[in-house]
């Protein structure tokens, strides 16, 4: 009798539930069963008018160079946001710690960028990388300095770079306060016993901060990854994929491919192997960072 | 230690670093006032007098009015949706006892690391067929989705603070789960629901990406949507775009601001774990 109401009991918790999993199902899971469907088939618009199995997966993997380049532009980017985005953030965290005042008005200043929408942000970042009127020419030219024709979003060598520094630049002031709340639960006597040792700052940083910050590390490594490997909307605003394919990444082709060429099935294709291409990283940056984590909360 | 007097190095290498950071954010509320023809003769310059015509043609050029009331109803829509289902999912997973707890966890977690382009094309398709493209419900509802996670993850980090003694002497006086939620969680985890809240609103009112395809017609443009026709149909009028931008960015700054460090420590409780 108590083992049966213990059991209706949990069948009621279980009801709280059944809101965010209808929403899933719905949302989520149809949409995804019906996006393998469409990758494995041939389509004319949005209408399946036949099988292909795996020839769009073929397709993608080995006879698609522009797909190809946008697979290792979404890893390039999103590897250098990693470094980028924790390092910058960690730096950043260290020195506002260091301050006395005005930390409050720092931290507005380095997580602005994050509120602002990507539109917003990619808009003013294409003019800033201008040529002639940019934010380099210009410097530039108050120095004295003929840099007018600095353009990286329409130079193929620089322009996944000017991509990276943006992202870096959105997203760094969020890592730095992941870092600083993070910061706040390390015992100032371990600092001060470092410091009577003759520790310097750095070897301070070295030693006690960053090893007890791995939690932090960990988490903002696996939302890097997550967000960057998708990053599709401030792309396409500072130079839609361009010039040529140079910052083409996974999400431009297949926006590209679905809605410019209508070639549904394939572009969904190429999703489902940007999508596995994301878990694996995931699933590989956890296992790798875990034991770390662990070791920082012992 | 030798304690320095005045400024330390580090304030001043965290102020010139703070002032290259938030360069871009003033510049384009400055460039809201400049007239078009001066972006490109000089940037630097402060915009005097100030070309306050912009702000007026940006809003009857590209529909602001519109776009904004499109805007405030989508994010208000998926707020409200992301609160219905994540209040009680938080809850019961932090403070009851549901089957296979941990699994479902990590269940309503999927969708931070599925990403959206896998879903934009059936969605595109489902929505197709059942009428939704245009409608902004419609968006809200795929917005709703992407946030879920992030408001439960959230909200059970404020749940887990309410005692538990509470919740079972609630229990023995026979208060059902939707009392609970109501007489309970709702109360004691208020201002992490407001938090969740702003959150989820930033984030539905930046977005594009859905909105991008689900909208097609310029009547249900949301404000970012709305930006994007000073490029298509207005090409020189980047002034104007600007001024669009300042309007357009404004509503989050203001929410921001105003719950800045209360968006902090919701953020950073989120990434704690």
């Amino acid at each position: 009798m108590r083992l049966a109401a213990g059991r209706r009991e949990r069948a009621l918790d279980f009801a709280l539930l059944l809101p965010v999993l209808a929403l899933l199902a719905a949302f989520l899971l149809y949409p995804l069963l019906y996006g393998l469907d469409l990758s494995l088939s041939r389509t004319e618009g949005l209408e399946v008018t036949g099988s292909v199995g795996l020839a769009h997966y073929a397709r993608a993997l080995f006879g698609d160079a522009v797909f190809r380049q946008g697979l290792v532009n979404t890893v390039l980017l999103t590897a250098a946001a990693v470094v980028l985005q924790t390092g910058i953030g960690l730096g950043l965290a260290v020195l506002v710690s260091e301050t006395r005042r005005g930390q409050a008005v720092f931290r507005i200043a380095f997580v602005a960028p994050f509120v602002l929408a990507p539109v917003a942000a990619g808009t003013v970042w294409k003019f800033l990388f201008a040529p002639f009127f940019g934010i380099v020419p210009s410097v530039g030219g108050a120095l004295g300095l003929d840099l007018s024709t600095f353009a990286p979003l329409s130079d193929a060598s620089l322009a996944l770079w000017a991509v990276v520094v943006v992202c870096a630049w959105r997203f760094a002031g969020f890592s730095m306060v992941v870092y600083l709340a993070g910061m706040q639960s390390i015992p100032h006597e371990l600092h001060e016993a470092a410091e009577l040792e003759g520790i310097g700052p750095f070897a301070r940083l070295r030693r006690i901060t960053w090893p007890l910050l791995w939690p932090q590390t960990f988490a903002l490594t696996l939302l890097t990854t997550i967000g960057t490997l998708r990053v599709f909307d401030l792309i396409w605003i500072m130079t839609g994929g361009g010039p040529g394919h140079a910052t083409e990444t996974a999400a431009t082709y297949v926006y590209t491919t679905a809605f410019r060429s209508v070639d549904v099935g394939y572009a969904q294709a190429m999703a489902m192997i940007l999508m596995v291409l994301i878990v694996a990283l995931a699933f590989v940056e956890y296992r790798l960072l875990t034991p770390r984590v662990e070791a920082a909360a012992a | 230690m030798t304690t320095r007097p005045g400024i330390r190095p580090a304030t001043i290498a965290v102020a010139v670093l703070a002032v290259i950071w938030i360069y871009p954010v003033i510049w384009t509320l400055v460039n809201a006032v400049r007239p078009t023809a001066d972006l490109y003769r000089g940037p630097l310059d402060l915009p005097i007098p100030p070309a306050l015509g912009n702000l007026a043609d940006a809003w009857n050029r590209a529909n602001l009015g519109g776009a904004l009331l499109n805007s405030t109803y989508v994010a208000s829509l998926t707020v409200a949706g992301a609160l219905v289902v994540a209040i009680p999912a938080a809850f019961t997973l932090t403070r009851l006892r549901p089957p296979a707890r941990a699994a479902l966890f990590l269940l309503v977690l999927a969708p931070l690391i599925i990403p959206t382009e896998v879903l934009i094309v059936p969605l595109f398709a489902i929505y197709r067929n059942l009428g939704l493209i245009n409608s902004l419900p419609g968006v809200a509802l795929v917005n709703v989705v992407f946030s879920v996670s992030f408001a439960t993850v959230i909200l059970a980090g404020f749940f887990r603070r309410i005692p538990q003694d509470l919740i079972d002497a609630a229990q023995l006086d026979g208060a059902g789960r939707l009392a609970l939620l109501r007489f309970i969680a709702v109360p004691l985890a208020h201002p992490g629901i407001v938090d969740v809240g702003a959150i989820v609103a930033v984030f539905a009112w930046n977005d594009f990406s859905g909105a991008l395809v689900l909208l097609q017609r310029p009547g249900v443009f949301t404000a970012p949507l709305a930006l994007t026709t000073f490029s298509t149909f207005y090409a020189t009028d980047e002034g104007l775009r600007f001024a669009g931008l300042a309007i357009t960015f404004l509503p989050p700054l203001v929410v921001f601001l105003l719950l800045q460090r209360r968006i902090v420590l919701a953020l950073t409780a989120a990434t704690a774990r």
